[in-house]
C-alpha cells in the first residue's frame, strides 16, 4: 500500500523517517541539557576547589602557628589523635589464621601491597590489633590523600571497578551526598566527612606497586626495625615509593 | 473463522471440445482451512522417515550360513592360530579356518535376523499433522517451484480443475487437458527424466528412476479419470480420502504440485475440519495450531505497537579509554579538577617571585656596603649597646654597683 504521490513510497519507509526525527530531536535537546548542566557543574567545581584549598592552606598554617606559640611559651604543641589511617598489605595470602582473615577481607585487603583508608574509631582500632602483623599503616596526609585518589582512584559502580577520569563517575556514585567532583571526595576522605564511609566505600581498594627500595623487614614490627604494624607519619614516605 | 474470510480459489474451466461442459464460466470455491495450517517440515520429515520404512520387505542370510562344518580348534602347541578348524582330510577344505566372521567360509560377523524391526509405528496425531502440512505446502508455489515443479505456466495456485475432468476416458484427451492447465512441462520434465539408476540398484529390480510429476487428487469414489491419468508418466492420482504423505512429500521434502479437482478441494473442509471445527471423518480431529499466528517478524518488528515503545538506537557505543595519570597530565588534570590550573599558576608566580626576592636579597647583601649605610648600622650597634650596659629597669642595681666595679 502507498500513497499515489509520483512514486509509491512505502508506508513502513514514511514512518520510520518519522520515528527517526523525532528520535533525533529528542537526543538533540537532551543532548543541550546536559551540556547546559555540564556548564554550571564545572563553575561550581571550581569555586568548591578553590574553596578546599583555602581550607588546606589555612589548616597548615595554623598548624604552625600553633607549633610556633607552644614552643614561644616552652611548652609543647600535641596534634590532636588522628582521625583517617591508610592501611596497606604487605604480607601475602598463604598460611593465614582464618579469623585474620576474615579481618582483612572486611578491611577490603584481599591482595598484598592493598591499600584502604580507614576511619579511626574503638572498633578499627581493635581490628587493627588482630591483622598487625599483616599490615602496616599510618596517618596520610594530603599529598598522599591526592595523589592516591588522582593516579590510583578507581571507583565501585555496579559491582565494576571503573577508573576515575571523569568527576561524571563519581556524581554518578556519590551524587546524592553531594560529592560531585575529585576534590570534594578528597575533602571528604581527608577531613574524615559526615558521608566518609560512603566515599571510602565507593573507592576501590588502591592496587600499590610493590616498594622502590623494598621494605625494611616484612616479619617484624616497624619498632623494632621492620615493617609491620603504626608507623604513624612514615607512612606517607612509604606511600610516595609505593605510588 | 467464517468460510467468507477465506480467500477464493477459482476453479479452471476445462475446453468444450470435451464432454460438452461449456455450460457454466468460471466458478469459484473457498480456500480450505487445510491450506492455511502450519507447516512444519520437521515433522513431516520425521512421519516420511519411519512411514517409508513399513513397506519393507525382510532380509537376512540364512541361518545356516557358516555353521555347516564340524570344526573344532586345534588348540596350542601346533603352531597354527587356534581358530577353530575344519576337521577330516582328502580335501583342500580340511584344516581350513570355518566359524570366525575373520575366516574365508565362515559366517558373518551379527548375522541379520527376518525378526528386525523394519516398520515404524507413528502417532496418529503426528501423522494426521504432516499429511496437513504437506497439503498447505502445495498451496505454495514457492515452494512447489522449490520442490523442482516446473509451475511456470500454472495460472493459479492451488490448481483447481472443474468435475469434468473426472470423467475423462482417454489417455490422450488426459494430456490435452494437462496442456491446457499449464500443468504439461511438469509432466514432460518427468517423462524427460527417465533414465537407468546409478548404482547397484539397477540389477536389484530398481533399474530406471524418473522426477516426479503432477499428482491429481479427485474427489468421487471410482472416477474413471484413474485410468485415463495413470498411464502418463509422472502423473500420478489420488482419491482425496486417502491422501498419501509419501505421494505429497516425496521423499520428505514439502511443496508437491497438486492438482484438484473441484469435488476433491470441496471434500478437504469435511475430512481435515477447520481450526475450530472437528472434522467430520476424522473423530474429533482438529487442525493443528501454529505456534505463532503472524510468523512476519519483519512486520511485527515494524509495527506500530512495537515501535511506538522502542527506545532509540544507540549507534556509538563509547569504550574504554586509556586511563591517564592527572598528575603528570595537565588535561586530564583539568577535566577533574578546573581549578587545578589557577592554582599552578598561582604556585608557578609564587615561585618566580620567592625566587626573584632571594636574589635580590644576595645581591644586596653581596654588594659592598656604602659609607652612609656603613655608619648607620655601627651607630645602631653601639646604641644597642649602651641599652645592654644601662639597663634602666633593673630596680636593685644601685645597690651592686659596688660589686661589679662597674662606672656609669
Amino acid at each position: 500500500m502507498g500513497e499515489e504521490v509520483m512514486v509509491a513510497v512505502p508506508e513502513s519507509v514514511l514512518k520510520k523517517q518519522k520515528r527517526e526525527e523525532e528520535w533525533e530531536l529528542a537526543k538533540k535537546q537532551e543532548l543541550a541539557a546536559t551540556k547546559k548542566k555540564n556548564a554550571e557543574n564545572r563553575k561550581l567545581i571550581f569555586n568548591r576547589a578553590k574553596q578546599y584549598a583555602k581550607e588546606y592552606e589555612e589548616q597548615g598554617k595554623q598548624l604552625v602557628q600553633l607549633k610556633r606559640e607552644a614552643r614561644l611559651k616552652g611548652g609543647f604543641y600535641v596534634d590532636p589523635e588522628a582521625k583517617l589511617l591508610f592501611i596497606i598489605r604487605i604480607r601475602g595470602i598463604n598460611a593465614m589464621h582464618p579469623k585474620t582473615r576474615s579481618i582483612l577481607q572486611l578491611l577490603r585487603l584481599r591482595q598484598i601491597f592493598n591499600g584502604v583508608f580507614l576511619k579511626v574509631n574503638k572498633a578499627t582500632v581493635n581490628m587493627l590489633h588482630r591483622v598487625e602483623p599483616y599490615v602496616t599503616f599510618g596517618y596520610p596526609n594530603l599529598k598522599s590523600v591526592r595523589e592516591l585518589i588522582y593516579k590510583r582512584g578507581f571507583g565501585k559502580l555496579t559491582q565494576q571497578r571503573i577508573p576515575l577520569t571523569d568527576n561524571s563517575i563519581i556524581e554518578q556514585g556519590l551524587g546524592k551526598h553531594g560529592i560531585i567532583c575529585v576534590e570534594d571526595l578528597i575533602h571528604e576522605i581527608i577531613t574524615v566527612g559526615p558521608h566518609f564511609k560512603e566515599a571510602n566505600n565507593f573507592l576501590w581498594p588502591f592496587q600499590l606497586k610493590a616498594p622502590l627500595g623494598g621494605l625494611k623487614k616484612k616479619r617484624n614490627h616497624y619498632v623494632e626495625g621492620g615493617d609491620a604494624g603504626n608507623r604513624e607519619n612514615y607512612i606517607n614516605e612509604l606511600i610516595r615509593r609505593m605510588n | 473463522m467464517a468460510a467468507a474470510a477465506r480467500p477464493l480459489v477459482s476453479v479452471q474451466p476445462l475446453p468444450a471440445s470435451l464432454n460438452d461442459m461449456a455450460t457454466d464460466h468460471v466458478t469459484t470455491v473457498a480456500l480450505p482451512d487445510v491450506m492455511k495450517a502450519s507447516i512444519r517440515p520437521d515433522i513431516v520429515n520425521f512421519v516420511h522417515t519411519n512411514i517409508s520404512k513399513n513397506s519393507r520387505q525382510p532380509y537376512a542370510v540364512s541361518k545356516k550360513a557358516g555353521h555347516q562344518t564340524s570344526a573344532e580348534s586345534w588348540g596350542t602347541g601346533r603352531a597354527v592360530s587356534r581358530i577353530p578348524r575344519v576337521s577330516g582330510g582328502g580335501t583342500h577344505r580340511a584344516g581350513q579356518g570355518a566359524f570366525g566372521n575373520m575366516c574365508r567360509g565362515g559366517r558373518m560377523f551379527a548375522p541379520t535376523k527376518t525378526w528386525r524391526r523394519w516398520h515404524r509405528k507413528v502417532n496418529v496425531n503426528q501423522k494426521r499433522y504432516a499429511v496437513v502440512s504437506a497439503i498447505a505446502a502445495s498451496s505454495i508455489p514457492s515452494l512447489v517451484m522449490a520442490r523442482g515443479h516446473r509451475v511456470e505456466s500454472v495460472p493459479e495456485m492451488p490448481l483447481v480443475i472443474s468435475d469434468s475432468a473426472e470423467s475423462i476416458e482417454k489417455t490422450s484427451t488426459a494430456i490435452k487437458v494437462l496442456k491446457e492447465i499449464g500443468a504439461y512441462p511438469d509432466a514432460e520434465k518427468a517423462k524427460d527424466s527417465h533414465a537407468i539408476r546409478p548404482g547397484k540398484g539397477k540389477m536389484r529390480n530398481r533399474r530406471y528412476i524418473s522426477r516426479k510429476g503432477p499428482l491429481i487428487v479427485y474427489g468421487t469414489e471410482g472416477a474413471k479419470m484413474v485410468k485415463a491419468f495413470r498411464n502418463i508418466p509422472g502423473v500420478e492420482v489420488a482419491n482425496v480420502e486417502r491422501l498419501n504423505l509419501l505421494k505429497l512429500a516425496p521423499g520428505g521434502h514439502l511443496g508437491r504440485f497438486v492438482i484438484w479437482t473441484k469435488s476433491a478441494i470441496e471434500k478437504l473442509d469435511s475430512i481435515y475440519g477447520s481450526f475450530e471445527k472437528c472434522s467430520e471423518k476424522k473423530k474429533g480431529y482438529v487442525l493443528p495450531r501454529s505456534k505463532m499466528v503472524n510468523a512476519d517478524l519483519a512486520r511485527i518488528i515494524n509495527s506500530d505497537e512495537v515501535q511506538s515503545v522502542v527506545k532509540p538506537i544507540k549507534k556509538e557505543m563509547k569504550r574504554a579509554s586509556l586511563k591517564k595519570n592527572p598528575l603528570k597530565n595537565l588535561n586530564v588534570m583539568l577535566k577533574l579538577n578546573p581549578y587545578a590550573k589557577t592554582a599552578r599558576r598561582m604556585a608557578l608566580l609564587a615561585e618566580a617571585e620567592r625566587v626573584k626576592s632571594k636574589k635580590e636579597k644576595l645581591d644586596k647583601k653581596r654588594k659592598p656596603v656604602s659609607k652612609e649605610e656603613l655608619a648607620a648600622a655601627k651607630a645602631a650597634g653601639k646604641a644597642w649597646y649602651k641599652t645592654m650596659i644601662s639597663d634602666s629597669d633593673y630596680t636593685e642595681f644601685d645597690n651592686f654597683t659596688k660589686w661589679l666595679g662597674v662606672s656609669q
